[in-house]
C-alpha cells in the first residue's frame, strides 16, 4: 500500500539545473533599492554563486532521506483518479503518540516539519509532556506528490487528500496543525470531518470575517497594528497572490524555465514574511531545490490559488466555523493578526499563545515555541487532553 | 540643444545566438486538461512561438524592415532632478511644411513599434485631410531608450523628456496621442505644459473617475437618469472582469518589479508568455502571426535597458505622490476621446468629461486596447477630423494647421 521513498534527482536532472543557473541573465537594479522593489541584486547574485558553485544537493538530499522517514501511497479523490501522494511519517518514539497531521501552505513544503518532528515524536525525555506520531503531507503539486491533471482540484479536495491519508495510515481519529494554506485545509478538515475523525485543531495564523456588530473602538493596540499590517500587505506585498489566483499558468512559464526567476519569486517570501530569521542560504537553496525539482514542476504548485478563489471559496468568504476545539499560537510577524472579537468566527479557541518573536514559517523559525504550544494545548492538564480515543501522548 | 544621432536598430550576432541557445533548453510546464485560455497563455500557443522563435523566425530580416519603415534617432535628455538620458524615438515629418506637430506615447506592453502603422498615413499630405509630423518616443526603459538609474522617475518625468524632446526638435506647439501609460503622460503633458505648448490631446484609453456632483451637477443628473447603452453595458461588464481577472501582473508590477524581473530578464519564454497573453487578450481578435508577436517581444528582450526595466514604470507610477491616475487636475486644453470596445477599461459616456476638456468623441465598433496596431485606418481618421478643417481642433497648433498653405492673391 505504501512504498517507501528516498529522495534521489538524477543527475541529469542535477546537472541540467547548473547548465541553466551558469547561463543565467541578470537585469539591472535601480540605485540604492534595497528591498523597495523585490529581491535585492546582490543577494540574488551571492545566491546564484553559491547555487553554481558550492551547494550540494546530493548532501541535503542525504540529511533531509537521513532525518525525515518518507512514503508514497496512492490516494483515491473523487473525480481526480488516484494520485500518488509524498508524506514525511514519523511515530513517536514511546508509542501511544497522537496523531498530529501537519499540513504546509506556499512557498512551505514537507521541509516545514524537519524541526518540529524531533521534539514532537522524542519529546523532553521526561515524559512531562505528550508526544505525537507525525504525518506531513505534500500537499497534490508540492514536493514529491503527483499534481492533479485536471481543473477544479480545490481546497475540498486537498482536504480529502489529507483525510484519507490519515484514515490509510490506520488513523481514524488524529489531530491537525497548519499554517498559511495549511491552516485553510485544516479548518476545513475541522469542519467537514470535526468530531468523527479530527479532534481538535491548532493553527499559527487566524482568519475569519468581522462579526455583525463588529466594534472596532474596542481593539487593542496590536490588534489594530496587526490589522493595518494584514492592510499594508494586501496593499504591498499580494500581487503574487493575484497573480496565482488568476494567471498562474502564464507565470509558470517563467518558473520552470528559470531557477533565478524561481528562486527570486520564492526568497523574497522567505526573507519578508519571516521575523528576521537569519537564513543561511544552503537553506534557501536546499528550500527552492525542492520547488525545482518537484514531482510536479514549479508551475503546479501556484494552481491552488487559481482553484480556490474560482471554487467559491475565496479567502472571506462567509462560512460556519468548525466547532471542535481549536488553539493558536500567535507570532508577531505573521501576515494577518485579527482582533479576538473576530475569533468566534474561526473556531471554538480553548488555547491561545502569543509570542514576541517568529513570523510566517512558525515551525521553521520557532519550532520550539510552536511545539511548546502543542505540548501544553495537547498534554496532561491542557484544555484538550486526551482528545484522540487511547492515544493520549504518554505510555 | 543636444545632437539628434540617427539610430539603426543592429542586435549583433552573438546575442541572437545566446537568444536560440536558451530557447533550446527551455523548459516547459505542464497545463491542466482543457483551461483555453483561462489561466493564463495555452501551452500549445507558447511551444509554437518559442519554436518559431528557435528556428524560422528572422530577426535581421524583421529589424531592416523597422529600420526601414521607421526613421529612428537618439538625443540626451536631461529630466530635473535626475540624470541626462539618451533617449531613442521615431521622426518623420511631412513634406508638408506646416504639418501638425504630433507625439505619439506608448504604454506597457508597448513600444515604438505602436507607431509603425499610424505613420505613414498621419505624414500623408491632401487637400482633404490634415497631414502631420510624427515623433514616438521610446519611453525610458522601453525599446532602445536608456533606462532611469534612480527611483522615483515617476509620471511627471516621463512627461517631461516627451516635452523636452518635442521642444529640442523645434516643435514648440505640438498634440499628442497616447493610450495606455501614454494616456497618463500625456494628461500630465496636457496639464503641466498645456496652452503654451501642448495645444490639445487624443486618447483612446481615457480613465476616467465618476462624476462628482458639486464638479459636475449637471453631467452627474443626466448620468443618473441617462439608461446605459447596450455598449456602455458591455463595456462596463468587460471592465469588472477585467478588474477580477486580469489585474495580477498590475499589482505584481507595482509592488515587486525587481522579483518579477528576474524572471523576465533571465527567461525568454517566460518573457514571451508574460507579454503574449496580453497581446491576444487585450485586442480585439487582431490576428496576430507568430512573427508579429515576437517581433514584438523581441524588442523587449534586446531592449536597451532590459526586459526587467520596463515595469518599473508601474511601481513608480502608483507610489508617486498623484498615484497613477491624478483627479485633482482638469487639463484645459482640447480633448478627443476614441472608444473601442474591447479596451481594458470602459466607463460611461458621460465620465470622460471629468477627464479633459472633451471636444471630440467618437465610438468604433470594433478594436482593443492597441488601437494604434490593431485599427491605424480609424484611429488616424479619428485625428484627421479631430485637426482637420472642419473639426473642433482646428488650427489649434498655430501656422501649422496640416494644409496646403494657399496664397492669397493681392487685389
Amino acid at each position: 500500500m505504501s512504498d517507501s521513498f528516498k529522495i534521489a534527482v538524477s543527475s541529469t536532472a542535477l546537472s541540467a539545473l547548473k547548465s541553466r543557473i551558469e547561463s543565467a541573465t541578470f537585469p539591472d537594479e535601480l540605485d540604492d533599492a534595497g528591498w523597495a522593489y523585490g529581491v535585492p541584486l546582490a543577494d540574488m547574485k551571492r545566491l546564484v554563486a553559491r547555487w553554481r558553485d558550492g551547494f550540494d544537493w546530493r548532501q541535503e538530499e542525504q540529511k533531509l532521506n537521513n532525518e525525515l522517514p518518507q512514503f508514497t501511497r496512492d490516494i483515491e479523490v473523487d473525480g481526480f483518479g488516484s494520485l500518488n501522494v509524498h508524506y514525511v511519517y514519523k511515530k513517536s518514539d514511546t508509542g501511544a503518540g497522537i496523531p498530529l497531521l501537519f499540513v504546509h501552505g506556499w512557498p512551505g513544503s514537507f521541509l516545514e516539519s524537519r524541526k518540529i518532528i524531533p521534539l514532537l515524536t522524542k519529546g523532553s525525555g521526561d515524559s512531562q509532556c505528550p508526544v505525537f506520531d507525525v504525518v506531513a503531507i505534500s500537499l497534490p503539486g508540492f514536493g514529491f506528490s503527483e499534481a492533479p491533471k485536471k481543473k477544479g482540484f480545490s481546497l475540498s479536495q486537498y482536504v480529502e487528500v489529507s483525510h484519507k491519508l490519515m484514515i490509510a495510515l490506520g488513523y481514524t481519529e488524529y489531530v491537525t496543525q497548519g499554517g498559511d494554506f495549511g491552516s485553510r485545509v485544516t479548518a476545513e478538515i475541522a469542519r467537514r470531518y470535526g468530531g468523527t475523525h479530527s479532534k481538535a485543531w491548532h493553527t499559527n495564523v487566524l482568519f475569519s470575517l468581522p462579526p455583525e456588530n463588529d466594534d472596532p473602538s474596542i481593539y487593542t493596540a496590536s490588534e489594530k497594528e496587526g490589522l493595518a499590517r494584514w492592510q499594508e500587505f494586501q496593499r504591498s506585498g499580494s500581487g503574487y497572490f493575484q497573480l496565482h489566483s488568476t494567471k498562474p499558468q502564464t507565470l509558470g512559464y517563467s518558473l520552470a524555465d528559470s531557477p533565478v526567476g524561481l528562486l527570486a519569486w520564492i526568497y523574497e517570501k522567505l526573507v519578508s514574511w519571516s521575523d528576521n530569521y537569519p537564513w543561511t542560504d544552503d537553506e534557501v537553496l536546499t528550500w527552492v531545490s525542492i520547488y525545482w525539482f518537484s514531482r510536479a514542476g514549479p508551475a503546479a504548485s501556484i494552481r491552488f490559488y487559481y482553484e480556490v478563489a474560482h471554487s467559491g471559496q475565496a479567502l472571506g468568504t462567509k462560512s460556519s466555523p468548525p466547532t471542535i476545539p481549536m488553539g493558536c499560537s500567535l507570532f508577531p510577524k505573521e501576515l494577518i493578526r485579527i482582533p479576538k472579537s473576530w475569533y468566534p468566527g474561526v473556531g471554538d479557541v480553548v488555547f491561545e499563545a502569543e509570542h514576541d518573536k517568529g513570523g510566517h514559517f512558525a515551525a521553521h523559525e520557532q519550532p520550539e515555541l510552536l511545539v511548546g504550544d502543542l505540548r501544553k494545548m495537547f498534554g496532561k492538564g491542557g484544555p484538550v487532553y486526551g482528545v484522540v480515543t487511547g492515544r493520549d501522548g504518554y505510555n | 540643444m543636444s545632437v539628434e544621432l540617427p539610430f539603426q536598430i543592429s542586435i549583433p550576432d552573438f546575442k541572437l545566438d545566446l537568444l536560440r541557445q536558451k530557447l533550446a533548453l527551455t523548459e516547459f510546464p505542464d497545463e491542466l486538461e482543457n483551461t483555453g485560455w483561462n489561466y493564463g497563455a495555452p501551452l500549445s500557443d507558447i511551444k509554437r512561438l518559442v519554436a518559431r522563435w528557435k528556428d524560422g523566425y528572422d530577426w535581421k530580416l524583421e529589424e531592416a524592415k523597422l529600420n526601414q519603415d521607421l526613421p529612428q534617432f537618439t538625443k540626451d535628455i536631461e529630466v530635473n532632478g535626475f540624470e541626462t538620458l539618451n533617449i531613442h524615438y521615431v521622426h518623420q515629418e511631412s513634406s508638408l511644411a506646416n504639418a501638425i506637430p504630433l507625439l505619439f506615447v506608448h504604454g506597457w506592453p508597448g513600444s515604438f513599434i505602436e507607431v509603425r502603422k499610424i505613420l505613414p498615413l498621419l505624414v500623408q499630405s491632401s487637400p482633404q485631410f490634415p497631414a502631420f509630423h510624427v515623433v514616438a518616443l521610446s519611453l525610458p526603459g522601453f525599446g532602445f531608450s536608456e533606462g532611469a538609474h534612480k527611483p522615483g522617475f515617476a509620471a511627471e518625468q516621463y512627461a517631461e523628456v516627451a516635452h523636452k524632446l518635442m521642444l529640442s526638435l523645434g516643435y514648440h506647439e505640438y498634440v499628442t496621442q497616447g493610450g495606455d501609460w501614454g494616456y497618463v503622460i500625456t494628461r500630465i503633458i496636457a496639464h503641466r505644459y498645456g496652452g503654451k505648448y501642448s495645444k490639445a490631446w487624443h486618447t483612446n484609453f481615457p480613465l476616467a473617475t465618476p462624476l462628482n456632483i458639486s464638479v459636475n451637477p449637471i453631467l452627474f443628473l443626466q448620468h443618473l437618469f441617462t439608461p446605459y447603452t447596450a455598449a456602455e453595458k458591455a463595456g462596463i461588464e468587460r471592465s469588472k472582469r477585467f478588474e477580477k481577472e486580469g489585474q495580477g501582473y498590475f499589482h505584481e508590477q507595482s509592488t515587486k518589479p525587481q522579483t518579477l524581473g528576474y524572471s523576465l530578464a533571465d527567461s525568454p519564454v517566460g518573457l514571451l508568455a508574460w507579454i503574449y497573453e496580453k497581446l491576444a487578450t487585450w485586442t480585439d481578435s487582431y490576428p496576430w502571426t507568430d512573427d508579429e508577436v515576437l517581433t514584438w517581444v523581441t524588442i523587449f528582450y534586446f531592449s536597451r535597458a532590459g526586459p526587467a526595466a520596463s515595469i518599473r514604470i508601474y511601481y513608480e507610477f502608483v507610489h508617486s505622490a498623484n498615484g497613477s491616475q491624478p483627479s485633482s487636475f482638469k487639463p484645459m486644453i482640447p480633448l478627443g476621446v476614441s472608444h473601442f470596445p474591447e479596451e481594458l477599461r470602459i466607463t460611461p459616456r458621460k465620465f470622460v468629461h471629468s477627464v479633459g476638456n472633451l471636444v471630440f468623441q467618437v465610438e468604433h465598433s470594433t478594436g482593443g486596447h492597441f488601437a494604434a496596431y490593431e485599427c491605424p485606418d480609424e484611429l488616424v481618421d479619428d485625428l484627421r477630423k479631430m485637426f482637420g478643417k472642419r473639426g473642433p481642433a482646428f488650427g489649434v497648433v498655430p501656422g501649422k494647421n496640416g494644409y496646403e498653405r494657399r496664397i492669397r492673391a493681392n487685389l
